[in-house]
């Protein structure tokens, strides 16, 4: 039995609103295992996000239990869990998120502004990983110098630039050409032969050849209707955001 | 890449609102600043300036005897046991630790001649040292003048052994004049010159020199009392009294409150007023860099969600705050400090009256720069909390 990377049990989140409380997830069970690929679709308003910032640390669930590695996350103290997700998680933002006044390289070392390496080491591995994503003449460019696909390299090399264990992205080609998000697929995929456990939220069922798995969301519980998940792989139903 | 370059580059990216909060901290500093400069200013002129306005301390032997009064002093007539003031006090008075601060010295002898039928007050003096301390004394008559000649400065002069300096009302109830002959005590004199009117006690007074005077009153080396000037930047004159007091156990010191006091007094209100004045500039400055932080907090709410989902403790986005809070303090400080001091030296002299140049003060920068930093991060702390504070995963609008 391969080793379980994220555990999720009976994972229930509520929010309450004006209109009264919304269940954005009702009861996920689910286990990903190191080194898995995992795609999340679904349709807008699903949960996919919600189950994405649960994982990722910054979200505590309503009731159930979540484990990555082991590790209890909400268990922990706020400071504790900051430490755990600059250890332990890599996250792609939808619309790439990066910092507007640092340049690519800057952008790359923020991840490991809060460690103890020392600031040549720190440089060095955003120069790697930068060279990786194909940005080796780019670093120093401010964000707005860059393309679209090339902000999206920037933001993958800031997730994996300390290394960690699990890669949570958040619709990385969704503001890209078809030809350019290709491309950053790709790269996901070299990135999950490396051993990284990438957990992906995905709209374009085109993304989903590129990953081992595909799960469906469907208010707020994992889908077990076939013709559904199939709807959506085929790209009917498809719909922003989620 | 460190948390300090991430607020510098945060700082030069937002230059508009950097130099509003720039500019309001230099106000709040260079008030503070100016005035301090200008108040010490004024002290010093003052402490220049304190032989303008006469003795502030005056000492009298502690003895009972029956008193004669001389300007509004109680001065002892008759003494009897032990308690006098000699010439060998006069050297116990350098001994005290502020002696640096005592500008004249002036003893006398005081007491009550006979001038042929009437009595009268004759005081003996180094005149000199008295009338410098006293420059509003000055001669309407003075004898042996050429014709058209005005009579000299008093404190210039030198009054020949048999002279004798009348008042305005001593001269006019003895009916003499300039280059008058007068008897006391069977010894002739001749008045050296008469006074212009005070209208103090001093008008209805002789004065003599005080060796001759002491002789004449039977009294050698004896002194009725002594008038000080002095005045101390840092203390006040009590202070100087009781070290006085200390060093002359056989004398009554008595700090008297006149003009340098009033002068202080206004000195004093002067400072009152401007570090009010100051409060209140340095809450604008406080409230204008807690509405400037919370506005930069509201705007970079996603940012901080991006630095916390990256694993930045709250401890970290607080540190960010008050850096980007204190380097521009910091910065506000030294200019805060240039300006204030550029203000009281080409204003201070108008707006304090001030007869010199106002002296710099360096001794201000390190005090100006702590200001404008601790005032900048105690106003940043309540937004630096609420940037810690923010839900990562509200600002990163996954709610």
């Amino acid at each position: 039995m391969a080793d379980v990377m994220i555990a999720l049990r009976e994972l229930k989140k509520t929010y309450g609103s004006a209109d009264g409380e919304v269940h954005a997830l009702r009861g996920v069970t689910l286990d990903i295992n190191k080194g898995e690929a995992v795609a999340v679709m679904g349709h807008s308003g699903s949960g996919k996000s919600t189950l994405l910032s649960i994982i990722g640390a910054l979200n505590p669930p309503s009731s159930g239990s979540i484990e990555i590695d082991g590790i209890d996350i909400y268990a922990l103290s706020q400071e504790r869990r900051a430490d755990f997700r600059r250890e332990y998680l890599g996250f792609v933002f939808q619309q790439f998120q990066l910092i507007p006044y640092l340049t690519a390289l800057e952008n790359v070392l923020l991840p490991l502004v809060t460690t103890s390496l020392p600031g040549r080491r720190k440089r060095e591995l955003a120069e790697q990983v930068l060279c990786r994503v194909g940005l080796a003449g780019k670093m120093n460019r401010l964000p707005n110098a860059l393309s679209g696909g090339e902000q999206e390299r920037v933001a993958i090399a800031r997730a994996i630039v300390n290394a960690p264990p699990v890669l949570l992205a958040d619709e990385p080609t969704g503001n890209l050409d078809t030809k350019t998000g290709e491309e950053i697929m790709a790269l996901f995929r070299e990135l999950n032969q490396d051993g990284l456990t990438v957990l992906m939220v995905t709209h374009n069922p085109d993304n989903t050849r590129h990953m081992g798995r595909t799960i469906v969301l469907k208010d707020g519980l994992l889908c077990q209707d076939k013709a559904e998940i199939l709807s959506l792989a085929a790209g009917r139903g498809q719909r922003r955001g989620g | 890449m460190t948390i300090y370059q991430i607020a510098v580059s945060n700082l030069k990216r937002r230059r508009k609102k950097v130099l509003f909060l720039l500019l309001g901290l230099v106000v709040g500093v260079s008030t503070v600043v100016g005035l301090l400069t200008i108040v010490r200013a004024m002290r010093l002129e003052l402490g220049d300036r304190i032989d303008e306005f006469g003795a502030n301390i005056v000492i009298t032997p502690r003895a009972k005897g029956a008193a004669l009064n001389y300007g509004g002093v109680h001065v002892s007539d008759v003494t009897f046991g032990a308690e006098r003031l000699t010439e060998a006090d006069l050297p116990k008075i350098d001994t005290i630790p502020e002696r640096k601060s005592i500008n004249i010295i002036s003893p006398k002898i005081v007491g009550a001649v006979d001038t042929g039928g009437q009595k009268a007050l004759l005081v003996g003096v180094e005149t000199k040292r008295e009338f410098t301390q006293k420059p509003w004394f000055s001669l309407r008559e003075q004898a042996r003048l050429p014709a058209g000649a005005n009579p000299g400065s008093l404190s210039l002069l030198d009054v020949p052994a048999d002279g004798l300096v009348a008042g305005f009302a001593a001269a006019r109830t003895l009916g003499v004049g300039a280059g008058d002959s007068l008897t006391l005590n069977g010894r002739p004199f001749q008045v050296f010159g008469v006074l212009n009117e005070t209208g103090g006690r001093e008008d209805g007074v002789l004065y003599a020199n005080l060796a001759v005077a002491q002789g004449l009153l039977g009294r050698p080396g004896e002194f009725s009392l002594i008038e000080i000037s002095a005045y101390c930047n840092f203390c006040p004159v009590e202070e100087i009294a009781a070290q006085l007091s200390s060093a002359l156990p056989n004398g009554r010191v008595t700090p008297l409150r006149q003009a340098a006091l009033f002068r202080e007094e206004t000195i004093d209100n002067f400072a009152s007023f401007g570090f009010a004045l100051s409060g209140v500039v340095l809450l604008v400055a406080a409230l204008m860099v807690l509405t400037t932080m919370l506005a930069s907090v509201g705007e970079r709410t996603r940012e901080i969600g991006i630095f916390r989902a990256l694993g930045f403790r709250q401890a970290h986005i607080v540190r960010i705050i008050f850096l980007e809070a204190g380097l521009v303090s910091f910065l506000a400080g030294l200019l805060g400090y240039l300006l204030g001091s550029a203000a009281a030296l080409l204003a201070g002299p108008y707006l304090a009256q001030l007869q010199g140049t106002v002296p710099l003060r360096t001794d201000l920068i390190l005090p100006a720069v702590l200001l404008s930093t601790v005032l900048a991060v105690a106003a940043s702390t309540y937004p630096a909390l609420k940037a810690a504070r923010l839900d990562p995963a509200e600002a990163l609008r996954f709610i």
